[in-house]
């Protein structure tokens, strides 16, 4: 068996704010995820509809430095642990 | 590079400034948006906000920039792929701003339909709601013809 654990993985949400128009966002998530236009949009109205949106899973240093650059375009996010895997 | 020139109505504009500066100098000190910093570590924090601090004032600058005497003489401003999406975010900062500090009471719903009794409004809050509407609509323009995830033809 081997004695590796499982590297923890860090989820990026972004949360709904009432201020940011819709097509800011879309082009955001395009412009800093490479998103394609529907995927960007589904986050966009997941965000919307449901308050939040888990926009990137992976190790901790990229899910700051995403959380960072979303923070610069002014979107409300948090890092949080990832519990599903 | 793509560039856009956007004649504007001087004398709807001009009162705006006033507002949009008044936000500018609220955010000289602090985040248009709270930020969720990772971590505990005094100095990761710190860092972390004042590096947002001061990229949050550098695109106000370049916002507040377009509206020089050459726009009090002739009524344009030029956005281009260079100032695009430094602009994109002051607006985003003033209008969050403005909001905060004068359009509360009116609720993100009417806010966001658009649909608020102007009549009623006190002048200061009519003048916060234009400058509101009127940086959603750089923003719009901005998206709309220089798009930095589209490729420049």
């Amino acid at each position: 068996m081997s004695g590796t654990k499982a590297q923890q993985l860090w989820r990026v949400v972004v949360l709904n704010d009432p201020v940011n128009l819709m097509s800011y966002v879309v082009m955001l998530f395009k412009l800093l995820f490479g998103f394609d236009e529907k995927t960007a949009r589904r986050h966009m109205l997941e965000v919307h509809e449901r308050g939040r949106s888990v926009i990137w899973i992976g190790n901790r240093e990229q899910a700051e430095a995403h959380a960072y650059s979303l923070q610069r375009w002014h979107m409300k996010t948090v890092l949080e642990p990832d519990e599903t895997r | 590079m793509k560039r856009v020139e956007v004649r504007l109505n001087l004398e709807v504009v001009a009162p705006l400034l006033d507002l949009m500066k008044e936000a500018s100098d609220a955010l000289k000190s602090r985040l248009a948006v709270r930020a969720h910093v990772p971590g505990s570590d005094a100095d990761f924090v710190n860092n972390w906000k004042q590096e947002l601090l001061e990229g949050q004032t550098d695109d106000i600058q370049v916002l507040l920039a377009l509206f020089d005497v050459d726009f009090f003489a002739t009524g344009v401003i030029a956005l281009d792929t260079e100032n695009g999406e430094a602009v994109l975010r002051a607006c985003s900062a003033l209008r969050l701003r403005i909001r905060e500090a004068h359009l509360k009471p009116l609720g993100d719903e009417s806010l966001e339909s658009g649909e608020v009794p102007l009549d009623e409004m006190p002048e200061e809050q009519r003048k916060a709601f234009a400058a509101y509407v009127f940086l959603a609509t750089l923003q719009e323009l901005i998206v709309e013809h220089l798009d930095p995830t589209e490729p420049e033809g």
